[in-house]
């Protein structure tokens, strides 16, 4: 369990009747970047939810950082944060008020320190006056990544974490994730539609099927294991 | 703790006083109430010779004991539901926060919206009127803390099922406390009204709250027995509705409910 980041046991969530999550167990070591896959309906969503104490599992067990996330759940959430262009900050706010807002709720010491260097960092100086409510898709996906890294997460959750962004915005975030999973030995957690992106930062896959894992481990491995070249191959006949 | 408290508390404060035209909608509408009721209560006093019972004074007193209550409710509903249209209800509940800390942020910001909306409406009052709201002494004090836990109540309950139910429950914001306001005797005593709606009008503080305002303002004599029921029918509300509150926040996380929230 040490060297593991999250540690799922016999994790279970039905809506009502409907079983989204069929009993999965996995593992994500520490240091790793790992994609989670699959089509609509396969249960990421479920999953993250789940993953960030949003959701309460029906059956299981989830561990982070070696914790309990039933019995820990704020002393992990402080460790953790996430992204997703689905979710907003505040409209009516400034970025600047957002970050420090939620610098605040995170506890982050010197907050005006650490935002100045994100700012820097993802070159958003000219966004940080703006109103959030006023900024474009692709713009609030970078406040919303910026606003994950203020806590210096040991594990980030990264939902889609380039849409809306244009090529070359795309290359420098994931360039920039790359570089910051590295530096701050944290662990990455990606949930994308675009399968390239999958490709070039992840290590590993989790991909899942009507709520079943079907294939779990090193991406190089998986594709060898059932001779395919790519994962777009991969996934359309298995996922 | 504080530290997250205060963070919440700068945000709704953003949210409510960010901008001119929100700061202006926290107060003028308890300002024109006041002028409205002032002049219409004048007008009935100088076109009758029934004005020896201080009827400005109490009227004037009614109307602003009532907008704590509907202040308070709504400062503390409006301020939870801006979370959910802004869709931010993720990013909090993902951030370390707890839930009680959430409940203290929501009472505090309704606080400070309430004394800022209603502050002018007092001094307009004193002006055009002559009306001295602290005549009730320290018993205004114990109204106003009793008329907004009744808001508070009513907010913890509406924001509960909008979370639940979602935006269909959103005109009770608006609608609920009017729902209320002909049980509460803010205007007329308890005895005006039917027998079955007195027996209604009883299981809430307000209108104990009222006919123990008008019993100090046009008697002078404080009824003990109501004091007591206002504050044990507050405690139990009070209680029920974080309870409740907390409950669904609760049942919101069974259901995947806290997930892309919103608009």
């Amino acid at each position: 369990m040490n060297n593991n980041l999250i540690n799922v046991v016999n994790l279970v969530k039905n809506f009502d009747e409907q079983s989204v999550i069929k009993n999965i167990s996995f593992n994500v070591k520490k240091n790793s970047i790992v994609g989670i896959l699959g089509k609509n309906g396969a249960g990421k969503t479920t999953l993250l939810g789940m993953l960030l104490g949003l959701i309460t599992p029906t059956k299981g067990d989830i561990f982070i950082l070696g914790k309990n996330l039933k019995l820990n759940k704020k002393e992990i959430l402080s460790e953790i944060n996430f992204q997703s262009p689905y979710v907003d900050l505040p409209k009516k706010m400034t970025v600047e008020q957002n970050l420090s807002f939620y610098s605040r709720l995170y506890g982050v010491k010197n907050f005006n320190t650490v935002i100045e260097n994100l700012v820097d960092d993802l070159k958003i100086r000219n966004l940080v006056k703006k109103n959030y409510g006023s900024l474009s898709a692709g713009q609030k996906t970078k406040i919303n990544l910026c606003k994950a890294l203020l806590n210096k997460p040991k594990l980030l959750l990264l939902d889609e974490p380039t849409a809306s962004l244009d090529p070359e915005t795309s290359i420098f975030i994931r360039n920039y994730l790359l570089e910051y999973q590295k530096k701050n030995s944290s662990s990455i957690l990606i949930t994308s539609h675009n399968l390239d992106e999958v490709q070039a930062m992840c290590s590993n896959i989790i991909l899942l099927k009507s709520g079943e894992i079907v294939s779990e481990g090193n991406i190089k491995q998986i594709l060898k294991n059932y001779n395919y070249k790519t994962l777009i191959e991969l996934f359309l006949s298995e996922g | 703790m504080f530290s997250r408290i205060i963070a919440l508390l700068i945000r709704y404060k953003n949210i409510s006083f960010g901008s001119v035209p929100r700061l202006i909608s926290i107060f003028y509408w308890p300002s024109v109430q006041i002028l409205f009721w002032g002049f219409f209560t004048n007008f009935l006093i100088s076109n009758n010779s029934y004005s020896g019972l201080g009827i400005l004074n109490i009227i004037l007193s009614a109307v602003i004991l009532w907008d704590i209550l509907f202040r308070g409710q709504l400062g503390l509903t409006m301020s939870f539901l801006e979370e959910i249209w802004s869709r931010n209800l993720t990013n909090l509940f993902i951030s370390p926060i707890r839930e009680f800390e959430l409940v203290i942020s929501l009472i505090f910001i309704s606080l400070i919206r309430t004394i800022i909306g209603l502050t002018p409406a007092i001094f307009i009052a004193n002006y055009f009127f002559d009306f001295h709201l602290f005549e009730l002494g320290f018993f205004l004090i114990f109204f106003f803390f009793n008329l907004i836990i009744v808001g508070w109540s009513i907010g913890f309950l509406v924001s509960s099922l909008v979370l639940r139910y979602g935006h269909a429950f959103e005109e009770l914001a608006w609608a609920i406390i009017f729902i209320l306001l002909p049980f509460s005797c803010v205007y007329y005593p308890l005895d005006s009204l039917p027998p079955i709606m007195q027996k209604i009008s009883i299981i809430f503080p307000p209108a104990h709250i009222f006919e123990s305002m008008r019993e100090i303002l046009i008697n002078g004599v404080i009824r003990y027995e109501l004091l007591k029921n206002i504050i044990l029918l507050n405690v139990a509300y009070l209680t029920g509705s974080v309870v409740f509150f907390l409950k669904i926040i609760a049942v919101s996380r069974k259901k995947g409910l806290l997930i892309n929230q919103g608009e």
